[in-house]
């Protein structure tokens, strides 16, 4: 049954991974060790040296977390049916910072944790058992996701490096793509591509790196002065943060078997895409999707821990995919531990060498950047996919209409999130037609 | 000239809606985040706009470890009113971070501020 694709059936082991990991992610962020928003990150610091209070950091918390909550990760988790981290680790960086004990942390941590598992189940219940299924309608997505999303290289090429090498990237996607559907059928067609995009994007970057510094050397005495001065405050604050960070390696430890265990379970999707690859049971995609989102968000990630000395709740989120391949949770464990020893440990050299490749660091900035358009336009797309096979003509013009309405009234909901947001207002909208006599469900 | 430098995930957008604005005594450049840190503090540049998602990681992570939470501000996902963009100008603020889908709303809002502190 396509329900069985969707369905949010937590088993009680699941139930119970959710609720501790949860606990445990308030704590860590209730002793600023780390957080999930990059955002609030650089605000642990001056927490953590004692000039900014609990109560002033929770304010400046929740004011960056709160819009991803219930414009993000609630929508994103509603339509997918599957868990991610906004949803579960934005609340819990609030509460966790927000808690006056030490022991409080991890109960209202476990609290938000339990709320979440048994309100997306009951309310995903209920929607299935709908006459107009808005859940199974929302599985049209991950088609557009998945083919869009193999653009992304191309775009982040053109971004940074101009028109002509973006185009040839463009053109050997291409090729590869039908290559793949006339040669490999059974592989996802654009696994080849991306991996080919991703490669010339940073062999570009370190290319461009390589040849700056050797235009630079010459005159290197001058400018091994002038950086050596600007680059002192920075290596002592960014050798701090990463010594603060090494003193806590077991609690980290913890932390990443309980992220890999979670992504194990294939019941969370790590990245905007993911949620719907892992909904539909596609894992190798879904591994190699958040693989190439992890080197976007590396370099940001290993930057704001070294300014501030707090860390990433999910790490690099290199432990996602290796969660979604795993075979077992035990393994996940693990894999997840070791994943995270080896990053915590590696943290400061990573800095040196992002220092060292501005152009790489600021690839990852093009790729984030346009990853967020390949998905931007394939969730409008594949939401108006499903608002079609939900409700035809008149789906298209309630969940579009929706869309229209956030975007003029200046997004209270993000923009990603809007078009999904408004398949399932739509969805409710359609059903109460129903209920009313005036509409009539479109049969598959 | 006050000299601002942009940095974050949508560096371009934010430098070319300043620059389409076409202000006298602003001179906008796209930058990174670590460059922009560098030239805030030896002074080889006034201000700093960043955006990404939230407005606050990308944009603003290292400048507010370097420069001190006292020289930057975030507006979140939020839009500033001019008056107080010019409160926090007058407060000592250089570096700002705003969200990535806010850029056509925040951006010309401060560039604007600045360059009427400038005249």
């Amino acid at each position: 049954m396509s329900a069985a694709g969707t369905g949010l059936d937590f088993t009680l082991p699941q139930q119970l991974t959710v609720i501790a990991l949860c606990a445990l992610t308030a704590f860590v962020s209730h002793l600023a060790l780390a957080v999930f928003n990059d955002g609030v990150r650089p605000f642990l610091l001056d927490f953590v040296r004692g000039r900014s209070t609990r109560g002033a950091t929770a304010a400046v918390s929740f004011g960056l977390s709160a819009g991803f909550v219930f414009g993000l990760g609630a929508p994103m988790a509603l339509a997918s049916g599957v868990l991610n981290p906004w949803l579960l680790f934005l609340p819990t960086d609030v509460l966790g910072i927000l808690a006056p004990r030490k022991w409080l942390a991890p109960l209202l941590g476990a609290a938000w944790g339990a709320v979440v598992v048994f309100g997306l189940k009951g309310a995903n219940r209920l929607a299935h058992e709908l006459p107009v299924d808005f859940l199974t309608a929302l599985q049209e997505m991950s088609t557009p996701i998945l083919y869009l999303f193999t653009l992304f290289p191309v775009l982040a090429v053109t971004k940074q490096f101009g028109r002509v090498r973006g185009g040839v990237v463009g053109v050997v996607e291409l090729a590869l793509v039908v290559l793949t559907l006339k040669l490999w059928p059974t592989v996802f067609a654009g696994a080849v591509a991306m991996a080919v995009g991703v490669l010339m994007l940073i062999g570009f970057a370190v290319a461009r790196d390589v040849g700056q510094r050797r235009a630079a050397a010459p005159v290197s005495d001058t400018a091994g002065t002038g950086s050596g001065d600007d680059a002192d405050p920075m290596a002592s604050l960014f050798g701090a943060s990463a010594a603060r960070l090494r003193r806590h390696l077991p609690l980290f430890m913890v932390l990443g078997a309980g992220i890999c265990v979670l992504a194990q379970l294939k019941i969370f999707g790590g990245g905007e895409a993911t949620s719907f690859l892992v909904a539909k049971g596609q894992y190798a995609e879904a591994a190699q999707v958040d693989l190439y989102r992890m080197l976007g968000f590396l370099p940001l990630i290993a930057t704001t821990a070294l300014a501030s000395g707090a860390y990433g709740i999910v790490g690099f989120t290199l432990a996602y995919p290796v969660g979604y391949l795993l075979p077992n949770p035990y393994l996940a464990a693990l894999a997840g531990a070791a994943v995270f020893a080896v990053e915590v440990l590696a943290l400061s050299w990573i800095g040196k060498g992002l220092g060292r490749l501005p152009s790489v660091r600021d690839s990852s900035e093009h790729l984030r950047a346009a990853i967020g358009e390949a998905l931007g336009l394939a969730i409008l797309f594949g939401s108006l996919m499903a608002a079609n096979a939900m409700g035809g003509g008149l789906g298209i013009l309630v969940c579009g209409g929706l869309y229209l309405l956030n975007e003029a009234m200046g997004r209270p909901v993000v923009r990603m999130a809007a078009a999904p947001a408004a398949v399932l207002v739509g969805g409710v909208v359609l059903n109460v037609l129903y209920w009313l006599d005036l509409f009539t469900p479109v049969k598959a | 000239m006050a000299q601002i430098l942009t940095g974050g995930v949508g560096k371009i957008e934010v430098a070319e809606a300043v620059e389409r604005l076409g202000l006298d005594g602003v001179d906008v450049t796209v930058s990174s985040d670590l460059d922009a840190a560098t030239r805030l503090r030896t002074g080889t540049a006034d201000y700093y706009l960043g955006a990404c998602h939230t407005g606050a990681g990308a944009s603003l992570g290292l400048l507010v470890g370097l420069l001190g939470q006292g020289a930057c501000h975030t507006f979140g996902r939020g839009t500033p009113t001019a008056d107080e963009v010019d409160a926090l100008l007058v407060d000592g603020k250089k570096a700002f971070g705003f969200a990535l889908d806010r850029i056509e709303a925040v951006a010309p809002v401060v560039a604007r501020a600045i360059a009427g502190r400038g005249a």
